[in-house]
């Protein structure tokens, strides 16, 4: 790791917001995984307590922006300090995204279980909800070990997510397409299918603050997108027609 | 604030014209006595860019800075090996005297002559010839002390003497007796070390104009200082030059651990 600072205080204030990133990342992390259980497991209380943690995720964002705003302010960092500062701004932004993501699964999840089940939805996305959980914990274990491969490995994870959702949304499509019933339901389905995938853009991005952060560049190769589904939804209509 | 959007077009525009050197130094080398204070240093110091020297001290940042005036010329025992070439000529064939009219120098401690602001200014000009007459030379002074933005704190006391003035005021005075003699490169060896934040502004207001006309070069001990007004920053250690690059990159990515050490403040 590097080298104190002369002015311990210094490193106090720094050690300090990035444990508060952690902190915020473990709340997040666990949202997630409530979230798709209590669909999973038709369990209501815990798609409340993902509902009431959002607000504590909320305020450590904030704390996280002053925090970072009065460092800023007060110590002027340069070099590693000041992408320390950056990226955990940007972070703390990515992570209150996610947690809201989550937040919204519950809900929809509420909304869900009075209705009609489809087949092997909740568990899908739990699988879903599953591997974007476990890029956030890398994504997390990259930034404080600030350890750039593991950051990478990550990035390419993502396109893992987008081509599981993709299936996932042809598939909500194909169930629309046989019983109009099933249409409220899979509009709900896919609408968390596609937050989970946002999920993974989030996860995504905090893995190139770490890049960020140890390198100073950002990750030169732009990411293939494996999200398909804005031509999918031409293709299925068309064959429909047909 | 307005400087910043300014700086970055100034670099491209260096980047441009292919960076022209003002004044450039191979494998330089400083002894004193028997003690080696820098070695091998590599440098171009570009034209209409403000460079700034950093390192901790004795590093030999103002060491390096004098070699640019020959001013190392004056310490016994001193000896400079290298190749400096200013105006393409080596620096030591140069006349020092005229020498120094072109490269001017502006110190730490604010250090006006004994004399009437007026004959502070006027003083290089009339020893070098460069006034044709007194209304000529009444011209030059209004002209640099406006520059020196010092002039309307001055303008109906310029008889008055110079040491008179507060210490910020001394110091633009020292800097428009630099810049009097209309050099092409301005040294300045910590010149706001010894002024208050907004004595220290007004300096480097001055010195972001001064770079649309002239190369200057600084040393400062303030990080955010060299951060603030240069576009080229070269970190000294230990005799060293380490790093030299574009001012953003020194403050946003280092490319070498030491520059990272001194500039983050952690021990290196």
């Amino acid at each position: 790791m590097q080298d104190k600072h002369i002015v311990s205080s210094f490193d106090n204030d720094l050690e300090q917001i990035q444990a508060k990133i952690m902190k915020m990342g473990g709340l997040v992390e666990a949202s997630i995984a409530d979230a798709s259980n209590s669909f999973l497991t038709r369990d209501i209380e815990l798609a409340e307590a993902v509902r009431a943690r959002d607000a504590s995720i909320d305020e450590l964002e904030e704390i996280i922006n002053d925090d970072a705003a009065r460092v800023l302010a007060l110590r002027a960092p340069t070099a590693i300090d000041l992408r320390v500062i950056l990226s955990v701004m940007k972070v703390s932004g990515n992570l209150e995204r996610i947690g809201d993501y989550s937040k919204n699964m519950a809900k929809r999840t509420s909304v869900l279980l009075q209705m009609r089940e489809i087949d092997n939805a909740a568990s899908s996305l739990r699988r879903l909800a599953r591997e974007v959980e476990l890029m956030l914990k890398d994504a997390l274990d990259a930034y404080i070990q600030r350890d750039t491969e593991l950051a990478l490995e990550v990035i390419n994870k993502d396109r893992d997510v987008d081509q599981m959702y993709n299936g996932m949304f042809r598939q909500f499509l194909t169930f629309m397409m046989e019983d109009p019933r099933n249409i409220t339901a899979c509009m709900h389905l896919h609408f968390i299918a596609k937050n989970i995938e946002r999920m993974g853009d989030h996860v995504t991005s905090i893995a190139e603050q770490v890049v960020f952060l140890t390198t100073g560049e950002r990750p030169s190769e732009p990411r293939e997108k494996d999200d398909r589904t804005s031509y999918d939804v031409k293709m299925s209509l068309d064959t429909k027609n047909e | 604030m307005s400087g910043d959007g300014k700086d970055m077009l100034d670099t491209t525009v260096n980047k441009m014209i292919g960076e022209k050197p003002k004044i450039t130094a191979k494998d330089v080398r400083v002894v004193y006595g028997d003690k080696e204070a820098l070695r091998n240093v590599c440098l171009d110091v570009l034209d209409k860019t403000v460079t700034a020297f950093i390192g901790p001290s004795g590093c030999g940042k103002s060491t390096f800075l004098r070699c640019f005036n020959r001013m190392n010329d004056t310490i016994a025992g001193c000896r400079v090996e290298g190749s400096l070439i200013y105006d393409g000529q080596e620096i030591s064939k140069h006349d020092p005297v005229t020498l120094r009219a072109r490269i001017g120098m502006v110190f730490q401690k604010p250090n006006p002559f004994p004399k009437s602001i007026y004959d502070n200014v006027a003083y290089g000009p009339r020893i070098h010839g460069l006034s044709k007459n007194k209304a000529h030379l009444d011209e030059i002074v209004e002209k640099a002390l406006r520059r020196g933005a010092l002039w309307d704190e001055v303008k109906d006391r310029l008889h008055e003497s110079g040491t008179g003035l507060s210490g910020g005021q001394q110091q633009r005075l020292c800097i428009a007796r630099a810049i009097a003699t209309e050099p092409e490169v301005l040294l300045m060896d910590e010149p706001c070390s010894a002024l208050d934040p907004i004595a220290t502004a007004q300096i480097e207001e001055l010195i972001n104009e001064l770079k649309q006309r002239f190369s200057v070069v600084i040393v400062t001990h303030s990080m955010q200082q060299a951060a603030r007004i240069s576009q080229k920053t070269a970190f000294f250690h230990l005799g060293n030059l380490v790093e030299y690059d574009d001012t953003g990159n020194i403050f946003t990515k280092p490319s070498d651990p030491r520059t990272e050490s001194y500039i983050t403040g952690r021990i290196g």
